[in-house]
């Protein structure tokens, strides 16, 4: 969908990103004629306290249409964490104030905190425009010197980050920054770089909005002399470490543990997100950027109350006691569905339907690089891995394991997608044992032994793990169980092998697996994440990492893929630096083209949507979103126009 | 006496380095490392983090170093500055992540422990003397139900009722108005109308087994001469039973002070878990998952030292009530 629109090309989006400009502006000169405030700031406002709304928001400040009608001020809205490295909750709902977002839909990139932006014909250049006069939580105004030290002197700074984020690197060449004028920025690529607006709206985008300069700065050697001194009171080893646990970094518990830190972000930190916390609590940040369209600064609500549970299940007790305001973080595995369904009166909820952004609800990678060059001989056969997928009865487990709400399915975007491939999507996902069995004798794999169970030509017989991880995903574990029972009569012994997290991907990176599964990604963002495609991702693309760290290191580590590969990775680069976007679709053709012709994993059906639970008193929230880290739901749904009737 | 206590608190050296060093090895022993956890952890909500950030981490913490030099560091850190390290997770120093909670651990244990010893005593003299009568059965019937049910299954029945059925607020300590105040009386009400719940869990089981072992001590002390010499010369039944049998069957009661201390951390961990305490245990089991090794390293160095300490006390208070034991 995301794409379609996109496939009218940078000249178009950067008119869009205009147009969306212009109309925030037509909108704010009402907005300052309005202009409502929270009764709380209003109240500081009159002690002297706090400037008048007028110098606490810019000129024209962002407009934010509410999703069902203009709020009110007040409430705390509840919402769980979990005890541990759940500090990308925090982010989802908070901290999403990147230069640019997502539209609702997730289809396109709309002004933020640049109200407009220009890219140059190769796509290497990007000059945005910051909105006039915003200002951080502190009051302290927001200016292209704090983009420009945010790359420039913290990301670039090699104390910081040995290596830049690989967002900002193109061609292995870090991004330049230069401040054009007070509020102008232009970051310039060392090649092109078509996909940077779409990743600069994910959350691994939000570097260029997250150092403050006035306050950051104080950490580091350039500015500060005496940072070496300071780490030592603070009782850290080095500046760096003092560096990360006052501002934080995009994806680390530090970003909300540290309640002086000015921030760009509806709501701010009041009671941190430390290790021996039992609760977060997060307050409206006064100087916040966004009005609604009568004027009213936004946020409408308060606080955020994040309590931290250790345990799901009493997360469970406390939506369905009615403790949880929105939720589907942590609670929206399906078997939970029955238990909430049935108790909406009881908490007084109703609920949230995500729609996947992922493809594939149980992709079977087979370790097609196995270490082991038997093991590797039979992967690596197609008409075995083809074989083994018609040997799936796919409706079965759909009707079993996930209540009948799936279809059969291998990888690709999902039907509703432009770009849709029927025969990457659906072949061999019919059952049919008979032709599997034949298929199997023909592959070599004719003799059996006394149980039934086929004879690699070795004499050795097929058998082989995969690996999965219970606690993650229970209903992959069910699953596997009934393809085992499916394999079983066509001869073919497997065993589940249920594993620890950690030792899953130590497994993988150690290329020591036979095979692993995992939900396969790409649904609705083919382009972000392709690694059920070709050997994209070193963590991902399970069926041959080896592949992968050859083509992320460029030749230097790993192991050269074959050849189809290898054309795959050529047409994907060209796909993401072309800026021609009906370019960049026949390239993606090509790769599903290719990869539905080699067959390298094995899906079982379309991934099942998710859902979670909104209080019945909590309104302009949509009941449907995106479920996707690239669109951080509920982030761009935009908590801050979120509200309470009663 | 004091000889004794000083050789103790000497040997205690050397064994506590020698366990600092296993706990550090078999917190690494697991395959990954903290790095590792991190992303699988983020990866479960299908969060993905920067390829380069991941390698710059583990080069931050010192992961690439072999592992006794990492011990080495940790180790001379904690001797020459009483620097336990970072958490890696939370970039906070362990030492403040510790201490933060060890003081309603400790209130949780000793209300447990008193509650549990205030049931189980009585009521094992009471099935002892009174043995085979109606008393006896209906106790020792309480008694397997307690062993039998799981104390988290226990917890989430509770916790299930408590919530739906009276609507009351359950799981944590402390009512949200008060759960970052500075401690007050209204705070230690507060407190008192939350640690219940925690307290009958986790009574329920360890009460369970006190009592059977106070019935069979009691058992075996009540039928010896000393007793019936005791009656014959016309001591009331009740200082009878407090002066000797009951002395002598304290003894295990004594002898498990060793594993009360170190129980005061891990021995609630999953009841905790369930309902959401803010006590030392879920932070200890959080930090072994995530590998997070300072933090686990101190937390299981804690445990130890407080496993030494715990049976030199038992060691002396044994000395003290049962005349038996000399220590010479």
């Amino acid at each position: 969908m995301r794409d379609k629109i996109q496939s009218r090309g940078v000249t178009r989006r950067a008119v869009l990103g205009g147009m969306a400009g212009v109309a925030a502006l037509s909108l704010a000169g009402r907005a300052a004629a309005a202009g409502g405030e929270a009764p709380a700031l209003a109240e500081l406002v009159k002690g002297g306290k706090l400037p008048p709304l007028a110098d606490r928001l810019p000129k024209k400040p962002m407009v934010v249409p509410p999703f069902e009608k203009i709020g009110t001020y007040g409430g705390t809205l509840r919402r769980g964490l979990r005890g541990s490295s759940d500090h990308n909750g925090i982010l989802r709902m908070v901290g999403n104030q990147s230069l640019v977002r997502w539209n609702m839909e997730f289809t396109k990139v709309l002004p933020n905190l640049a109200e407009r932006w220009e890219v140059n014909d190769d796509a290497s250049q990007f000059t945005f425009h910051l909105i006039e006069g915003a200002r951080w939580s502190d009051g302290h105004p927001f200016t292209a010197d704090d983009v420009v030290f945010a790359i420039e002197d913290c990301v670039k700074n090699t104390d910081l980050y040995s290596a830049a984020p690989a967002q900002l690197s193109v061609a292995g060449k870090v991004v330049n920054v230069e401040k054009i004028d007070d509020f102008t920025v232009k970051f310039t690529f060392a090649a092109p770089n078509a996909l940077y607006l779409e990743n600069l709206a994910t959350p691994l985008g939000q570097h260029p909005t997250l150092f403050p300069k006035h306050y950051c700065s104080q950490f580091l050697p350039k500015y500060n002399a005496n940072v070496a001194e300071d780490a030592k009171k603070a009782g850290v080893s080095s500046w760096p470490e003092l560096f990360r646990a006052r501002c934080g970094d995009i994806e680390i518990p530090s970003r909300w543990g540290n309640v002086d830190k000015p921030t760009l972000d509806p709501w701010v930190v009041k009671e941190p997100y430390t290790g021996g916390a039992t609760r977060v609590v997060m307050t409206r940040n006064p100087y916040f950027w966004q009005v609604d369209t009568e004027g009213n600064q936004l946020p409408y609500i308060d606080e955020i109350n994040f309590g931290i549970s250790q345990d799901v299940e009493s997360l469970m007790l406390n939506v369905i006691s009615g403790k949880i305001d929105i939720q589907e973080r942590h609670i929206s595995v399906l078997a939970n569905k029955p238990t909430l369904s049935q108790n909406m009166k009881k908490g007084d909820y109703r609920l949230l339907t995500l729609v996947p952004s992922t493809s594939q609800q149980c992709q079977i990678y087979f370790n097609i690089t196995h270490k082991d060059p038997a093991m590797r001989k039979m992967f690596a056969d197609k008409s075995f891995r083809q074989a083994l997928s018609l040997g799936i009865n796919r409706p079965e487990v759909i009707d079993i394991v996930y209540f009948g709400q799936s279809e059969g399915y291998q990888a690709g975007p999902r039907p509703e997608h432009p770009w849709y491939h029927e025969k990457l999507a659906r072949q061999f996902t019919e059952y049919d044992a008979d032709k599997a069995g034949a298929m199997l004798d023909k592959a070599g794999y004719d003799k059996k032994d006394g149980n039934g169970f086929r004879l690699r030509p070795d004499g050795e017989k097929v058998f082989f793990a995969i690996d999965v991880i219970p606690t993650l995903y229970p209903d992959l574990v069910d699953a596997l169980e009934l393809v085992k029972a499916h394999w079983a009569q066509i001869g073919i012994d497997m065993k589940v092998n249920t594993i620890e997290r950690a030792l899953y991907y130590t497994r993988g990176d150690d290329n020591a697996h036979d095979a692993q599964v995992w939900p396969g990604p790409g649904g609705l963002d083919p382009m972000l994440d392709p690694r059920d495609f070709f050997a994209f991702h070193p963590q991902g693309s399970r069926y041959a990492i080896p592949w992968s760290v050859w083509y992320t290191s460029n030749g230097k580590k790993g192991e050269e893929p074959p050849e189809s590969q290898k054309k795959r990775m050529k047409l994907f680069d060209e796909a993401r630096s072309t800026a021609d976007l009906d370019k960049r679709g026949a390239a993606m053709k090509q790769i599903f083209d290719i990869a539905a012709d080699e067959f390298e994993t094995v899906g079982l059906c379309l991934a099942v949507g998710g859902f979670g639970i909104i209080r019945n008193n909590l309104r302009n929230v949509p009941e449907k979103q995106p479920d996707s880290w690239s669109w951080p739901n509920p982030g761009p749904a935009l908590p801050q126009q979120f509200t309470f009737t009663s | 006496m004091l000889v004794f206590i000083t050789k103790r608190l000497l040997w205690m050296i050397p064994s506590l380095f020698a366990i600092s060093f296993l706990a550090f090895v078999l917190i690494q022993l697991p395959p990954g490392d903290y790095v590792t956890t991190y992303i699988a952890t983020l990866a479960s909500s299908n969060e993905i983090v920067d390829q380069n950030t991941a390698a710059q981490l583990r080069e931050r913490f010192g992961l690439d170093q072999p592992m006794i030099v990492q011990y080495l560091k940790w180790i001379w850190g904690i001797l020459s500055r009483g620097d336990f390290g970072i958490s890696f997770e939370w970039q906070q120093p362990v030492s403040g992540l510790i201490w933060e909670r060890m003081a309603l651990t400790l209130v949780l244990a000793l209300a447990t422990l008193i509650a549990t010893w205030a049931i189980a005593l009585p009521i094992g003299v009471y099935s002892a003397v009174k043995k085979y009568s109606i008393g006896d059965y209906l106790f020792t019937a309480f008694t397997f139900l307690g062993l039998a049910i799981p104390s988290f299954l226990l917890a989430l029945v509770l916790m299930y009722v408590a919530a739906v059925e009276f609507g009351q607020d359950v799981g944590g300590l402390f009512s949200s108005e008060y759960e970052t105040a500075y401690w007050s009386i209204a705070k230690m009400l507060d407190l008192l109308k939350h640690i219940w719940l925690p307290v009958i869990i986790l009574a329920v089981s360890s009460t369970a087994s006190l009592i059977r072992v106070m019935r069979a001590n009691m058992l075996d002390e009540l039928p010896k001469p000393y007793v019936t010499t005791a009656r014959a010369k016309g001591l009331s039944e009740f200082r009878l039973l407090v002066k000797y049998p009951l002395r002598i069957a304290l003894n295990p009661f004594i002898s498990t002070i060793a594993w009360l201390l170190p129980n005061l951390i891990s021995g609630s961990v999953v009841v905790a878990i369930v309902l959401n305490l803010p006590t030392a245990g879920p932070l200890l089991l959080q930090s072994l998952m995530a590998q997070d090794m300072y933090l686990a390293g101190a937390f299981v160095l804690l445990i130890c030292a407080l496993t030494l300490i715990g049976s030199l006390i038992s060691d002396i208070l044994l000395a003290l009530v049962d005349p038996r034991i000399r220590l010479e």
